[in-house]
């Protein structure tokens, strides 16, 4: 019987090549969104699995609102872990990162000139005990202990040295002075993990672990994991954990501010620590000074229901197109009832067929999957694969198959084998109904979805097109960026002369703080010369030099820029409105500000204080991601040789980057050149919501694709069956285009009922969406219209090709057809 | 064989009511072939329907083999169905994806003869009805002749009690017809029942009983040749 099924399936699809092309390639593009969503969600959701300590290990993070700021990061102080495990036995071991940015590193003795790298940290000698990496060379015991020594991954000795065995007891150079000698080689460690480090340094003789003050909230600059002991409860540890970070917050608190914790909560103002685990880092921490850019469970979930969503379109393709075709079938299903058929037995010959249709469509899948993953990597910046040797992959893959096949299946298979035996043995009638009214309810459902995406799609490039384009306070366009500035050591104003002496360069400025990803750091100041919490400006410190306003292009709004004519500009600040409004100053212009020396062991004295004089206030301008407000910010003269910004004036770069880079290679010929347009760092600010965008695109555009192929054969099925009228009423005189319209009007009505549902729905998601930013664009009602008659338009034409084809048959032939 | 009482069908669709069969009482013998005439729309093929459990009476009784069928939910009919009933078409009804083989041999699928059996009833049959050179085509390839001389085999290889036929000759011209008709009558010399819809006085005469119907009801009974 199986084989009756099954050659009846075949001789059925290439019978109906269209039908079989439109129904597998429908199912099959369907499938595939699916197979890749949902090999992107295993990637994200595997991330530390590799790691037998992952469930033990936790992670301490601050949240600190203080002086007008709020800091909720990923990193605390240095003795947090040492005073941690001394006060809670649960804590089995522990380790900390310090994660310093990049470096220049070269071999010792040799002439090859040096990489920048930035997969480097420095961390402490128990970094194996928590991450069991592999070691191919070296003792895991002893390779981290001593100053200056370090380890490094196999693809870095490989790179380094060629060989494993060959980094063995060699030199590195670090910023062109540090000697670090390689005391070990690991395994690399896997992609999915929340961190890289292609290089440990060796924490021992570290010096700002050596000079940590004593108090928790100071110096936040680690990240650390805690190790707990196994059979633990995490519950009870957070417990235990948040209640010794009151407890040192409460000595914090006496300490340099001299007030109870209490009594400083009650400003509204908070410091405390808590511990998240590590397996949640990747998909539900989103904190600031994270160790890498970290996934997002919100993405994952709306990745998933669009993955869902196209193949739910699929799906219902397949019921349309299937249950449209019927009267084709009617006849085969009448005969094999009155051949002693019953219902069950009709229904599984439909489920068969179906399931023959979805292997096929999942065998298109994995091919359309296969050569789609390079781009999709890309996209998702993940190192994704079909994990083809994987059983449970295949187990998987059969189980989607089958839950497809039902889901697909069961309505044809219900809808056909009800089929009155002696109805579908009377020659061609048209059996829409009832079942014509759930085939358009499904239509509309579909394009519902479609159009939902398309106005999703929009709006994300909306709001990109409005961060591209909103104010910002500064200017960010032609400015070329040159990184690691600092290897040019005693060069570097040398080099900026000689840059300056370009007629199309108008400016240079040597900085480390730009308004792109680059330096950050939070520090107190006070109004007078005392720590109170009222007094406080917790605010960004950037250094910068006489050129920086220039350069980078912001406003003043009172006072004045740094000046070479006043020497005492040295002690001077310029700040920025935000700052303004924290410190309450009505005329702030000559007013004082007072940070503090060195770092802090105690309540700090009155000479602990250095002053600053405010010259100027610089209008707010957007230093971070729209996502965030203005915080507060001031500007202090001082050589921070990150960076070196350069604006020019030219329509072409190309001739200034290549003098620019022959300057450099003549000045500091072994350092590594690198650079970067501001705008297009500052456009990489918003690589997150960019790759929604595209991803969102994609989908919409398949979601689209996939409906129309359902609506071009559900169209080509309703005029084949209307052939009779079509010729009755050309015969009775009826015009082409009055055919057309008459087989569309259907189908358009059907659209913009979609779009009737869609437009509330995708509104309520993507207003949800818009929240992520302090800063968003309206809502436009252009796009609504435009989403809709793109979703019209598309509909339009897809069943126009039918339509017209049909109306431009001969009368008589579509007479005859009965 | 056939017994039916009082059998009813009304058929309602929306505000019209249409009695397609009024009362009829009819019994058939097995063995007896039993041609049923009248003008369109009179209520042979209801009628046809209804004995073939294809279609259930709105009241009234009808016995098979001494037992009711009439009100049998669909499940048991179609297993009295596949056991004990061919069906013979106007319009031959082949499945088109099927070859010649394939149609012949799908009733013992559903009733579950074995493989070799099924292989050698088919040939049996194609061979008798002079149509093996065509087993491997698929129907809209042959002549109506052979499509309906196909689905004549296919209405007796589960060997049933009683056929049934709707206008078998209606769609073919008189050669082909006659041939049909030679058939039915050579089945029915061999035991079975056969019950026949026709419009043609001719063919009627090939069986032993006419039944004259109009609006719904039976009108007369000839008895044509008496079987000793």
């Amino acid at each position: 019987m199986v084989g009756n099924y099954f050659k009846v399936t075949v001789r059925n699809l290439l019978k109906n090549k269209l039908f079989s092309i439109t129904n597998i390639a429908g199912l099959g593009i369907g499938i595939a969104c699916c197979l890749l969503i949902l090999l992107f969600v295993n990637y994200e959701m595997s991330y530390e699995k590799w790691n037998p300590y992952a469930d033990r290990i936790y992670r301490p993070h601050m949240d600190i609102n203080f002086g007008g700021s709020v800091m909720t990061a990923a990193v605390a102080g240095a003795p947090i872990a040492p005073d941690a495990a001394a006060e809670l036995p649960e804590i089995e071991n522990w380790c900390r990162f310090r994660d310093y940015g990049s470096y220049l590193v070269r071999v010792e003795g040799t002439g090859i000139s040096n990489f920048s790298e930035d997969a480097i940290l420095t961390v402490d000698s128990t970094f194996f005990d928590l991450f069991p990496v592999k070691l191919l060379a070296g003792d895991k015991r002893t390779a981290l202990t001593l100053p200056n020594t370090l380890v490094m991954s196999k693809s870095q000795a490989l790179k380094y040295f060629g060989t494993v065995d060959q980094a063995m007891g060699k030199v590195l150079i670090l910023e062109n002075e540090e000697p670090w000698e390689v005391k070990g080689v690991y395994e690399n460690i896997p992609p999915s993990t929340h961190f890289k480090a292609d290089f440990l340094l060796s924490m021992n003789g570290n010096e700002e672990v050596a000079n940590a003050p004593p108090l928790w909230a100071a110096n936040n600059n680690f990240h650390t994991y805690l190790l707990l002991k196994e059979g633990t409860d995490g519950k009870i540890f957070e417990e235990k954990f948040d209640a010794l970070s009151k407890q040192k917050m409460e000595e914090t608190s006496s300490q340099l501010l001299g007030m109870t914790l209490a009594e400083f909560e009650a400003t509204g103002q908070y410091a405390r620590y808590g511990v998240q685990k590590m397996k949640d880092i990747h998909l539900h921490s989103d904190l600031q000074v994270e160790l890498e850019p970290n996934g997002s469970f919100k993405y994952v979930l709306i990745f998933s229901a669009i993955a869902l969503f196209v193949l739910l379109i699929a799906c219902i393709n397949f019921m349309n197109l299937t249950t449209a075709k019927s009267t084709q079938r009617s006849k085969e299903i009448g005969i094999r009832k009155v051949l002693g058929s019953n219902r069950q037995k009709l229904i599984s010959q439909f489920f068969s067929e179906t399931f023959i249709m979805t292997f096929l469509s999942v065998l298109l899948a994995l091919s359309l999957a296969a050569i789609a993953m390079p781009w999709f990597n890309e996209l998702t910046t993940r190192d994704i694969s079909i994990p083809w040797t994987n059983a449970s992959f295949w187990l998987v893959l059969i189980g989607g198959m089958i839950v497809v096949s039902l889901v697909a299946g069961s309505y044809p298979a219900i809808f056909l084998s009800s089929f009155d035996p002696i109805q579908s043995l009377q020659p061609a009638r048209s059996k829409q109904g009832k079942h014509g009214r759930l085939r358009s309810s499904l239509v509309v459902f579909q394009f519902a979805i479609a159009i939902t995406l398309i106005i999703g799609t929009m709006l994300i490039y909306n709001q990109l097109q409005f961060i591209q384009s909103k104010k910002l306070g500064f200017n960010k366009e032609q400015v070329i960026v040159i990184d690691d500035a600092y290897a040019l050591e005693g060069n570097l104003n040398a080099f900026k002369q000689k840059i300056l002496q370009e007629p199309t360069v108008s400016s240079a400025t040597i900085s480390s703080y730009l308004p792109i990803p680059s330096s950050r750091s939070n520090t107190t100041y006070s109004q007078s010369r005392e720590f109170r919490q009222d007094h406080a400006l917790n605010m960004q410190r950037w250094l910068v030099d006489h050129d920086y306003l220039n350069t980078i292009g912001m406003t003043i709004k009172e006072g004045r820029y740094f000046d070479r004519a006043f020497p005492t500009d040295s002690q001077a600040v310029i700040l920025n409105e935000a700052a303004i409004k924290i410190l309450g100053y009505t005329n702030p212009v000559g007013k004082k500000i007072y940070g503090l020396t060195g770092n802090l062991q105690g309540p700090p004295a009155p000479d602990d204080f250095i002053e600053y004089h405010i010259v100027g206030i610089v209008e707010d301008f957007h230093f971070e991601s729209l996502r965030e407000t203005i915080g507060p910010l001031g500007m202090f003269l001082g050589r921070s040789a990150g960076r070196l910004a350069i604006r020019y004036q030219a329509a072409d770069s190309k001739n200034l980057l290549k003098t620019i880079e022959d300057s450099w290679n003549g000045m500091a010929p072994d350092q590594p050149f690198s650079y970067q347009f501001m705008d297009e760092s500052f456009g990489r600010m918003y690589l997150a919501e960019r790759r929604i965008g595209s991803i969102a695109m994609i989908f919409s555009i398949l979601a689209i694709f996939v409906s129309c192929l359902g609506l071009f054969g559900l169209a080509s099925f309703i005029t084949e069956q209307r052939t009779k009228e079509i010729g009755i009423r050309k015969v009775l005189g009826a015009s082409i285009s009055g055919v057309v319209a008459l087989l569309s009007k259907d189908f358009l009505k059907l659209v913009l009922i979609s779009m009737v549902i869609a437009i509330p729905f995708a509104w309520w998601a993507m207003n949800n969406w818009l929240q992520d930013f302090a800063y968003r664009t309206n809502f436009k009602w252009q796009i609504f219209v435009l989403a809709g008659i793109l979703a019209l338009a598309i509909a339009f034409l897809t069943i126009s090709f039918q339509s017209i084809k049909a109306a431009l048959i001969n009368p008589v032939d579509s007479i005859k057809s009965e | 064989m056939i017994k039916t009482t009082n059998l009813t069908k009304i058929y309602q669709t929306d505000e019209v009511e249409t009695t397609a069969l009024n009362e009829v009482n009819i019994e058939i013998k097995e063995g007896e072939f039993v041609s049923v005439m009248g003008p369109s729309g009179c209520g042979k093929s209801t009628l046809l329907n209804v004995l073939g459990m294809i279609d259930n009476p709105t009241s009234g009784e009808y016995y098979f083999n001494g037992e009711e069928v009439g009100h049998l939910p669909e499940r048991k009919r179609s297993n009295v169905r596949k056991h004990n009933l061919g069906f013979v078409f106007q319009s031959f009804n082949l499945i088109d994806e099927l070859t010649v083989f394939e149609n012949v041999e799908l009733p013992m699928l559903y009733t579950k003869v074995p493989s070799a059996e099924r292989k050698t009833r088919v040939e049996e049959l194609l061979e008798g009805m002079n149509i093996m050179h065509r087993r491997n085509h698929f129907p809209q390839q042959l002549s109506g002749g052979q499509q309906q001389r196909v689905a004549v085999a296919r209405a007796i290889v589960n060997r049933p009690k009683l056929i049934l036929a709707d206008e078998p000759t209606g769609n073919l011209d008189s050669a082909n017809g006659d041939e049909v008709m030679k058939i039915l009558s050579e089945l029915n010399a061999s035991g079975t029942t056969i019950l026949m819809v026709t419009h043609s006085q001719y063919c009627a005469e090939f069986g032993n009983l006419i039944i004259r119907m109009l609006d719904g009801q039976v009108v007369t009974e000839n008895v044509v040749k008496q079987y000793l």
